[in-house]
């Protein structure tokens, strides 16, 4: 056994223990679950001293036949590459660092154990995920994230509030798996395989419509995973749950899980018809611009952060759309870490003022330095100040667009996605000024404190890698294959001046206070409604899926409960009338006939003992009237025969 | 007015006939034994009736009649030792009260 499958298995292990202990001894053994995944974090840099320096062939890979279906054998395996190495690294140490600010974060909570528990299961099903081989057991762990996003979620679920959104996220995810669920099965009709090496090298192009739809139902599982437009409705729901649970799940690794399914399916979008990656693009520039402007009218801290992850996310799908797997990679990783620093932070201040609504927030600065400190860094790297590791990644992307190939892009179209992309990445700038300013800027008092130690260290390192990050971009390309390049200059400039304005926009609106607000929300009133409403996603969905729904639900269940219970009532009613009736015919007639035949026995022989009277002269006048009866019916015999009968004959 | 063999059988039938409705309702063992020797008289009466006027030459009939005789005269010691012992026993000889094989 391969150190790598140590990798997973060790959170895996940890939830195993967890899970047998008692409530009470699990609150106390959280270093079991920190322990797991401090070990997996030492291996998984022990791999990435393997796979150095890079390369798109796997170090390391295996696999387990589970068994033959028509001549076929159905293998799962993993495989160490470039892409796994990096994911595990970004997915162990983001992991960590949850966990560590966990212990601050839920110290009071009386469920803290079992929190602990899932977050090591689901580290080891997005390890897994990230080091499988296959899209079968990528689709297993897939689903395993998805149960421990649902009870992260509803992790207090004895408020509705975490309960719905728990359910929604998990039912919304569904839709998605559907799609991805249907496309592994095309996928083996058509390729007879699951994995991902084979199915890279697969000619495709000879079976463009099963190539096309595999892409597609693979994607569509992604935009579940994945929140994209139009089933991006439970991410900002999902923010009901523990803040650190939602910085590891919901901004840094599994909701980037959608991104590495495309990336790892990619051999089958570039063989498929450009519609596939037509659709990448087309739901990827939606989904960053939906998100960028719902981000900017959100009061709660976590449903800004929680956009703004739909919008980042939308951003590595274009990524994809230009065919471009390394820009979605590189976005991802720096956008998990300084998305869940940014989620840390918002937990010390949710934690500090026990709210999460940004209105009731102000002057944070001064209480909290630290953490504004921190904070600040993953706000400007979001947002694309030059140097933090967003503005790496993001002109990654605008470059690849740029330099896009395909009968759809012309000039006229690419430098359109561009002007799209650079106006989301205003918005980020924006949103992200708006809500520096709320939190930390306004000179509101407070009696807000800094967050523990072993909260604030975990923001530190992860602040730390989000500087340092972005340089290594030349290398993170040479790693995976690629050839590195730096930021390309037009570009940059582009990205600074939208940066700026941005910046300039936010801090003109909020921190001067040069534009009245309540006049703009006026003059856009519709525009403000929309998106105070979420572009009407979720009216939508409860008026055409959730209400109908509940409606045949309610209707089958009067049926059920009239017609089917009816019916089962009335056969059983029947039977019991039947059985009465039976009943007394068996009482009557059969048994009737049994005790008829008893009392008549019994009668008889009362009546024939009555003869056996033990008096020889009754017996004596029986002899003697028996002989009589013989002798009366000799002498009839004798009288017929001798008498009776020749006179007959003579007549 | 000679005396015709009809004069001894209606006699023995007579016999008989008293003999049986003696054995049929008396109550004692002891008349019971007796009127079944009437019986039997009747019996023998007719058949030493009906050998002499049927076969004088034979004497076959009065013979029979001495072998049943001595027949029951040996049954009727037999008999009355049955009651005798049947008396030592139940310290009666009513017929009616001896039912023990009442079923």
């Amino acid at each position: 056994m391969s150190y790598v499958v140590l990798i997973p298995l060790l959170p895996a292990l940890a939830f195993a223990v967890m899970v047998v202990m008692s409530n009470r001894i699990r609150n106390s053994a959280l270093w079991v679950s920190i322990g797991a995944m401090a070990g997996s974090l030492a291996l998984s840099l022990y791999a990435f001293t393997r796979v150095w320096p890079g390369g798109e062939e796997p170090v390391w890979s295996s696999t387990f036949a589970l068994a033959d279906i028509g001549g076929k054998p159905l293998e799962i395996g993993m495989r160490l590459d470039g892409i796994s190495a990096i994911m595990l690294l970004v997915v162990t140490i983001v992991g960590l660092c949850v966990q560590v600010y966990s212990l601050g974060y839920m110290h009071k909570d009386r469920r803290k154990g079992w929190y602990f528990a899932v977050l090591s299961l689901f580290s080891a099903a997005m390890l897994m995920l990230v080091l499988a081989g296959d899209f079968l057991l990528l689709y297993m762990s897939w689903e395993i994230m998805g149960l421990c996003s649902f009870l992260l979620i509803g992790f207090w679920h004895e408020q509705a509030g975490p309960r719905a959104a728990a359910i929604k996220a998990f039912l919304t995810t569904r839709v998605g798996d559907v799609g991805f669920a249907i496309g592994l099965a095309v996928m083996w009709a058509t390729a007879h395989t699951f994995s991902i090496h084979e199915v890279s090298v697969f000619e495709w192009a000879r079976y463009p419509a099963a190539a096309l739809a595999v892409a597609l139902l693979l994607f569509f599982g992604a935009m579940g995973k994945s929140a994209q437009v139009p089933l991006h409705v439970w991410l900002p729901d999902a923010m009901a749950g523990p803040t650190p649970a939602s910085a590891l799940i919901h901004a840094a690794t599994m909701v980037a899980a959608g991104v590495y399914l495309v990336i790892r399916a990619m051999p089958i979008f570039e063989e498929a018809s450009a519609a596939g990656l037509h659709t990448v693009m087309i739901i990827g520039v939606t989904t960053a611009l939906v998100g960028g402007l719902l981000a900017v009218v959100q009061y709660d801290i976590k449903k800004i952060l929680a956009y703004s992850t739909i919008s980042q996310l939308g951003f590595m799908f274009v990524a994809l759309g230009t065919g471009n797997t390394v820009a979605a990679l590189f976005h991802l990783v720096t956008h998990a870490f300084f998305k869940s620093l940014l989620f840390l932070g918002a937990g010390v201040i949710i934690h500090a003022t026990h709210t999460q609504d940004i209105r009731e927030m102000g002057g944070l600065r001064k209480a909290m330095p630290w953490t504004t400190g921190v904070f600040t860094v993953g706000a400007l790297a979001l947002a694309g100040l030059p140097g933090l590791s967003g503005f790496f990644s993001k002109d990654e992307i605008l470059v690849s667009i740029l330099h896009v190939e395909g009968d759809l892009y012309s000039m006229g179209v690419r430098w359109l996605l561009i002007g799209l992309m650079l106006f989301a990445a205003g918005l980020t700038a924006f949103y992200m000024t708006r809500l520096w300013i709320r939190v930390f800027g306004d000179n509101a008092c407070s009696l807000a404190h800094e967050g523990h130690l072993n909260m604030l260290v975990p923001m530190v390192v992860l602040a730390s890698i989000t500087v340092v990050i972005g340089w290594t971009q030349p290398v993170f390309m040479q790693f995976l294959g690629e050839h590195g390049a730096w930021p390309d200059p037009l570009m940059a400039g582009l990205s600074v001046a939208v940066f700026a304005v941005g910046v300039g926009g936010g801090y003109l609106i909020y921190g001067r206070q040069l534009l009245d607000r309540d006049k703009l929300r006026g003059r856009f009133y519709r525009l403000y409604g929309a998106l105070k409403n979420g572009f009407y996603f979720d009216w939508t969905y409860n008026g055409f899926i959730v209400r109908p729904f509940f409606i045949v639900a309610e209707w089958l269940s009067t049926f059920d409960a009239q017609r089917i219970d009816g019916a089962v009532n009335g056969v059983a009613s029947g039977w019991s009338r039947l059985s009465d009736t039976m009943w007394v015919g068996d009482v009557k007639i059969i048994d009737g006939a049994v005790n008829g035949l008893g009392r008549l026995v019994t009668r008889s022989g009362a009546r024939m003992r009555k003869l056996q009277g033990g008096r020889v002269q009754s017996y004596q006048r029986l002899a003697y009237a028996g002989l009589i009866a013989i002798l009366v019916v000799i002498a009839l015999a004798a009288w017929l025969t001798n008498v009776v009968v020749p006179m007959l004959r003579g007549a | 007015m000679t005396v015709g063999p009809s004069a001894f059988m209606a006699l023995a039938a007579l016999l008989f006939c008293i003999g049986l409705f003696g054995a049929l309702s008396k109550k004692s063992a002891v008349m019971v034994l007796m009127c079944l020797e009437l019986m039997t008289n009747g019996v023998n009466l007719n058949l030493v009736a009906i050998s002499r006027f049927v076969t004088p030459e034979s004497l076959a009939g009065q013979f029979t009649a001495a072998f049943i005789m001595v027949v029951a005269a040996a049954e009727i010691g037999l008999g009355l030792a049955l009651v005798l012992a049947l008396y030592r026993r139940t310290r009666t000889i009513e017929l009616d009260r001896l039912d023990e094989l009442k079923g």
